[in-house]
């Protein structure tokens, strides 16, 4: 199935700091799929197939009914899971179409959180009253967040490999960097400076307020049909060269094995012997920003340095802008651009597949996407320019 | 079990009287309400796993009973919370997450909280060992004893 399909439009809405839409979720989801749908050159009936992950809210019957999809014969969602799922989301649409079960897959994240609260807010403003299934275990001491979770491996991780906090610092870095070139990002405006990262309240250590992502609100989508179809379309196909979900017996907990992990070793695996290559083939990456740390983590667990050196091959610039010795995150990424549970790195990608990033890496043949890190499963996707 | 017991009475709970309890069930009664930290083991392999499941995943038995751990420990990761996420725990910042690898359950963490240790002064590679603050839930009016930890040794 590798290669055979690929994504054939992208879209998204205008993206706004968290409760700052003036539409509803439903009305944004409805906007980025109606905007890839037309990028893809196609018509709302030819939709076939819808995708998402993360227990997305907007389901298939309601989204059916609001753009006229009259003949919906694939409609999934990935076992329910965070942004770490994301790359699963297009795994899935790439099986749909590649075996026939559908012609045109919208693939797409919605959220506004203004209107539904805050996610990885477990409890929400109704408190805690009675602390749960796995709260039991870690919200009694305090443990309620991603954020919580990410820190603890990442304070592993930097203490097993001597990685110091400007490691964190140069993610926040080149985000923010690339950010600036970028009329979409909710930062572009905003550039962020090393003395500014450091001057930044504590989250909770080793975060400061720049590692951690921005809740925001928005939507983004992407239309998934074979090659062979893609290549009729007025775009140029971005082709799914790979997609892979790693999962492993975690069970989300904690344990010894897998402490200062992010969940991405089987992802990598998976990904890279699909593939047929590997992470010195990557002309451009967007790994899922959650929190800087594990994306330490994971650029290790893909494969692309060993930790021992990955605070160097994220130093001095290696990661901003177009002719970075890495380039990575070029919208902006989670950080710069805005937090669409990752969905906005998959638009990333295909522009640059495309040759219309506003960061535009040259010669790009295969540019990577990696869903959220700490967490299992993790995904990943890697995307071709076609043949 | 008896050094737990002699330790017993009096550890409060570094998040305060405040803040919410574990809801118990079938999987971690024991681990809150013994006083002795109790993890669940394979009663076929022996095999202990964090937390409790139905089934054990080194072999794959559903025959699962309780170890009495002896409790001592080390410090395997710290994070220090500065925001609290909830007004309970406006109060309570800065405080320390741990997690705990024990000393007769290899593999196996455990997330707790340091009693008297300044957050910032935890250190990974820290001895600890296990002391319990006593709980009662208003709603259930279940007694419980909540396992934390002190160090022992840097
Ligand atoms: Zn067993």
């Amino acid at each position: 199935m590798h290669g055979k399909a690929a994504i054939a439009g992208i879209g998204e809405t205008t993206y706004y700091k968290h409760g700052e839409s003036p539409h509803t979720e439903f009305q944004l989801a409805c906007i980025a799929i109606r905007r890839a749908v037309e990028d893809a050159g196609l018509a709302l009936t030819d939709v076939d197939g819808l995708v998402s992950f993360m227990d997305q809210r907007n389901v298939p019957v309601r989204l059916a009914r609001a753009l006229g999809l009259t003949e919906l014969r694939f409609a999934a969602t990935t076992w329910a899971a965070g942004g770490n799922s994301m790359a699963s989301a297009i795994q899935l649409a790439d099986a749909a179409v590649s075996s026939g079960h559908a012609r045109h897959v919208v693939v797409f994240r919605a959220l506004a959180q203004g209107q539904f609260g805050r996610f990885g807010q477990a409890g929400g403003s109704g408190g805690y009253a009675g602390l749960s299934g796995s709260l039991a275990w870690n919200g009694t001491y305090g443990m309620l967040t991603a954020a919580h979770q990410c820190a603890l491996h990442t304070a592993r991780f930097l203490h097993d490999h001597g990685i110091s906090q400007e490691a964190l610092c140069e993610i926040a870095l080149a985000c923010y960097a690339n950010a600036q070139r970028n009329p979409r990002a909710l930062r572009r405006g905003k550039p962020l400076t090393r003395e500014a990262y450091h001057a930044s309240r504590w989250i909770v250590k080793p975060f400061h307020l720049y590692d951690c992502c921005p809740e925001n609100d928005g939507a983004a989508a992407a239309v998934v049909t074979t090659l062979e179809r893609a290549r009729d379309l007025p775009q140029r196909p971005a082709t799914i060269v790979a997609a892979a979900t790693g999962i492993g017996p975690q069970y989300g907990a904690f344990d010894m094995q897998h402490l200062g992990s992010a969940f991405y070793r089987q992802v990598g695996k998976h990904l890279w012997e699909q593939a047929g290559c590997g992470p010195a083939d990557v002309d451009v990456a967007q790994f899922y920003e959650n929190f800087t740390g594990p994306v330490l983590i994971a650029l290790c667990e893909m494969g692309f340095c060993a930790p021992e050196g990955v605070e160097e091959f994220v130093s001095d610039g290696r990661l901003v802008g177009p002719d970075a010795a890495f380039p990575f995150n070029t919208s902006g990424g989670n950080l710069g651009e805005a937090y669409i549970h990752g969905f906005e790195l998959v638009n990333e990608s295909v522009r640059q597949i495309r040759g219309t990033s506003t960061c535009q890496v040259k010669k790009v043949e295969r540019a990577l996407v990696v869903a959220g890190p700490g967490y299992a499963p993790g995904s990943a996707a890697l995307f071709g320019a076609p043949s | 079990m008896t050094r737990a017991d002699d330790r017993a009475a009096g550890v409060p709970r570094v998040l305060g009287d405040a803040w919410s309890l574990p809801r118990l069930d079938a999987h971690n009664r024991a681990f809150f309400t013994a006083g002795v930290l109790t993890l669940q083991q394979c009663t076929a392999c022996e095999h202990v796993q964090h937390p409790p499941d139905d089934v054990c995943e080194a072999c794959g038995g559903f025959d699962l009973g309780w170890l009495a751990s002896a409790g001592d420990g080390r410090i395997e990761s710290v994070a220090v919370v500065t925001q609290a996420i909830h007004p309970a725990l406006a109060e309570r910042v800065p405080y320390a997450i741990v997690l705990v690898s024990v000393a007769d359950a290899p593999g196996v963490l455990v997330t707790g909280n340091v009693v008297g240790a300044e957050p910032d002064a935890i250190r990974i590679g820290d001895r600890v060992r296990v002391v319990f603050a006593d709980a009662r839930d208003p709603q259930s009016s279940a007694e419980l004893r909540i396992p934390q930890w002190e160090i022992v040794a840097a």
